[in-house]
């Protein structure tokens, strides 16, 4: 699905040159659940943030579904993100002057409109257990709310691909296993997943586990016993055509 | 459009209250200033035109000494009199290009009961008229016979009771429509009546009138379909020896010359407002585009083009500059009409309420310079955006 190869970005501060990807290589198959672990400034999201365009790599490819990225204009690349790309931040990422329901919509507003966005993303909403909340603002919500809206609005134009940053990170133990476990029930629907993390208990829902380490990326692990699509939710019904 | 795209925009206007305000205060600005120009101008300019059609004339001749006292009775209707020999009236009438010519005698009355000040007096030649003829034929029923008079619209009184001026009764018998000119506050009368109260007026008047036999004020011309205005006017000039024409453009020249200081004024605000507000535009939405950059990476990392949300951030400043403009728009033309006789006043100028599809012209060429500043001054904060990498500025710098 998303092959990266030789990913290299260094930033420039004065004199000093600072490597935070070294020439990663990463090929994610579909329904995969990738995990990439490490410390803060190891650069797993800069990594994140080049493998969806969303930073320009200094050297090195990145291609997804067999096309280049970056050698995409920006209404492409921009539709590949609508399109194929859910994205949860480590920081919900909700905008705060609309409402819950809006905030879900949000992403449609980049592909044609279609008639039944709104009925899906109450829908979602059920399905994360927030539809009474619908019409309410960020603000008002939890951690674990929030987290949840930011999930349902990744998955409202039926994406491909889910990457996650750090979407534990501020969560404390129960919601972040509630979050895990609705990370787990989507890749088990056959949903691609790249999320990093500085936590190893999480391992245990990826089926490959990367380390990442002043820029390195290394593989660790290989796990066979996840999605294997066990569970239906109905979460992934919204596949685009 | 998405109905979300306009709730994203409201949503966003309504959160920075104070901010807003300042901007759509200074759209306020710049809409009012050039659609108070523009309305002056074309107030002033359709003025004139209702007072020279009402006149009937292309050309209107009067001593070369009194050109500015003719000038200011269509312009203002500053009472005045004047006299020339009637004699040139025949050589005017024989000039090519001349196709009507009607004398006319202009009085300047004493205080009458129905007006704070006085009025002027403009006596016809029934016989070769062409002001007042058209309007009757237009009004059948109404004749200007013996001590009858027809009435500016700022002269109060009725049709059908009478007026007195220089001890002599006249019977108002119409009252012409609202030009704007000085022919609102001008009265018409008959030569031969203006005779009359003249030669009574020793007896009947504070002050006795004087109009001698034989002199007019001035004589209007009208030229034969194809002529040139300019080149008959040169002509009477050339062959009736102190005389002076009085043609449109040369009004318009003149009230352009009166307008020139308020207009300067005017355009200069207008042009100060606009310098000034780009770059306090800019900084505004400079100052929004840095605290939006977040919400904005945000957008892009869910998909939105840079298109987008250049268009989003373009379409918040539009709208501040719609609210801005209507609100300044309706402001200016509100106080330009409330104030308007204080304004032809203290300007000295001929004014009407311009008609409604140039009231609509004016307040849309308002609207659209407001659009363009508005444009102008979203587009570098929208580069300034654009130009950061969306991820980096989610994550804060992080790496």
């Amino acid at each position: 699905m998303i092959q990266a190869t030789g990913l290299t970005k260094v930033y420039k501060t004065g004199k000093s040159e600072v490597r935070a990807v070294d020439g990663a290589d990463l090929d994610v198959n579909p329904r995969e659940f990738i995990l990439i672990l490490g410390r803060s400034g190891s650069g797993k999201s800069t990594l994140l943030g080049m493998l969806a365009g969303l930073i320009r790599p200094s050297s090195g490819t990145v291609r997804f579904k067999g096309r280049d990225i970056g050698s995409l204009p920006d209404p492409a690349i921009s539709e590949l993100r609508a399109r194929e790309i859910g994205f949860v931040f480590q920081f919900s990422g909700l905008i705060p002057t609309v409402t819950v329901l809006d905030n879900v919509l949000l992403p449609t507003l980049f592909i044609p409109a279609r008639p039944e966005a709104r009925s899906y993303a109450l829908d979602l909403l059920e399905r994360m257990d927030l539809a009474d909340r619908a019409g309410a603002y960020p603000r008002t919500l939890s951690s674990g709310e929030m987290k949840r809206v930011a999930i349902a609005r990744a998955l409202i134009n039926g994406p491909s691909l889910l990457i996650a940053d750090e979407p534990t990170g501020d969560l404390d133990a129960y919601t972040e296993y509630e979050i895990m476990d609705l990370f787990r029930q989507l890749n088990n629907e056959g949903m691609t997943i790249v999320m990093v993390t500085h936590n190893p208990d999480l391992e245990q829902y990826a089926t490959r586990i990367f380390g990442m380490d002043r820029g390195r990326l290394v593989e660790r692990s290989h796990v066979e016993h996840a999605g294997q699509g066990v569970m239906e939710t109905g979460l992934l019904r919204y596949r685009m055509p | 459009m998405n109905s979300l795209f306009f709730r994203l925009i409201r949503s966003s206007l309504a959160n920075r209250p104070y901010r807003n305000i300042a901007t759509v205060f200074v759209f306020a600005l710049i809409a009012a200033t050039l659609f108070s120009t523009q309305f002056l101008m074309k107030g002033a300019e359709q003025s004139l035109d209702a007072g020279i059609s009402r006149m009937g004339a292309d050309i209107l001749v009067v001593p070369e000494e009194s050109s500015m006292a003719g000038q200011s009775i269509i312009l203002t209707g500053q009472p005045t009199s004047f006299f020339f020999d009637n004699s040139g009236f025949e050589s005017i009438s024989r000039i090519p290009g001349v196709a009507k010519a009607s004398s006319q005698v202009y009085i300047a009355t004493l205080f009458a009961s129905c007006c704070a000040a006085p009025v002027q007096m403009i006596a016809i030649d029934a016989k070769n008229d062409f002001t007042i003829t058209p309007w009757l034929q237009e009004n059948p029923g109404v004749k200007l016979g013996k001590d009858d008079i027809i009435i500016g619209s700022n002269v109060i009184q009725n049709v059908g009771k009478d007026l007195m001026f220089f001890g002599h009764n006249f019977h108002v018998v119409g009252i012409l429509d609202r030009t704007g000119t000085g022919v609102d506050n001008s009265v018409f009368t008959r030569i031969e009546d203006a005779h009359v109260m003249a030669e009574e007026s020793g007896t009947r008047a504070v002050r006795k009138l004087t109009i001698p036999y034989g002199m007019v004020s001035a004589v209007l011309v009208k030229v034969e379909p194809g002529s040139s205005p300019q080149v008959v006017a040169a002509d009477i000039e050339e062959h009736v020896q102190g005389t002076k024409t009085i043609l449109r453009e040369g009004l318009l020249h003149a009230v352009h010359g009166q307008l020139v200081a308020t207009l300067q004024l005017l355009y200069g605000s207008f042009l100060a407002v606009a310098i000034v507000s780009i770059p306090l535009l800019g900084t505004i939405s400079a100052m929004v585009a840095n605290e939006r950059k977040e919400e904005v990476s945000i957008f892009r990392a869910l998909g939105a083009t840079r298109g987008f949300v250049v268009f989003l951030m373009l379409a918040e400043t539009c709208a501040l500059a719609i609210i801005g403009s209507i609100i300044g728009i309706t402001t200016a033309a509100g106080v330009l009409v409330i104030y308007q006789d204080y304004i032809t006043h203290s300007l000295n100028i001929p004014f009407v309420i311009p008609s409604g599809v140039a009231i609509l012209a004016d307040g849309t060429g308002a609207l659209v310079l407001a659009l363009g500043i508005a444009g102008i001054a979203t587009l570098y904060p929208a580069y300034l955006t654009m130009r950061a990498e969306p991820y980096e500025v989610i994550r804060g710098g992080e790496s």
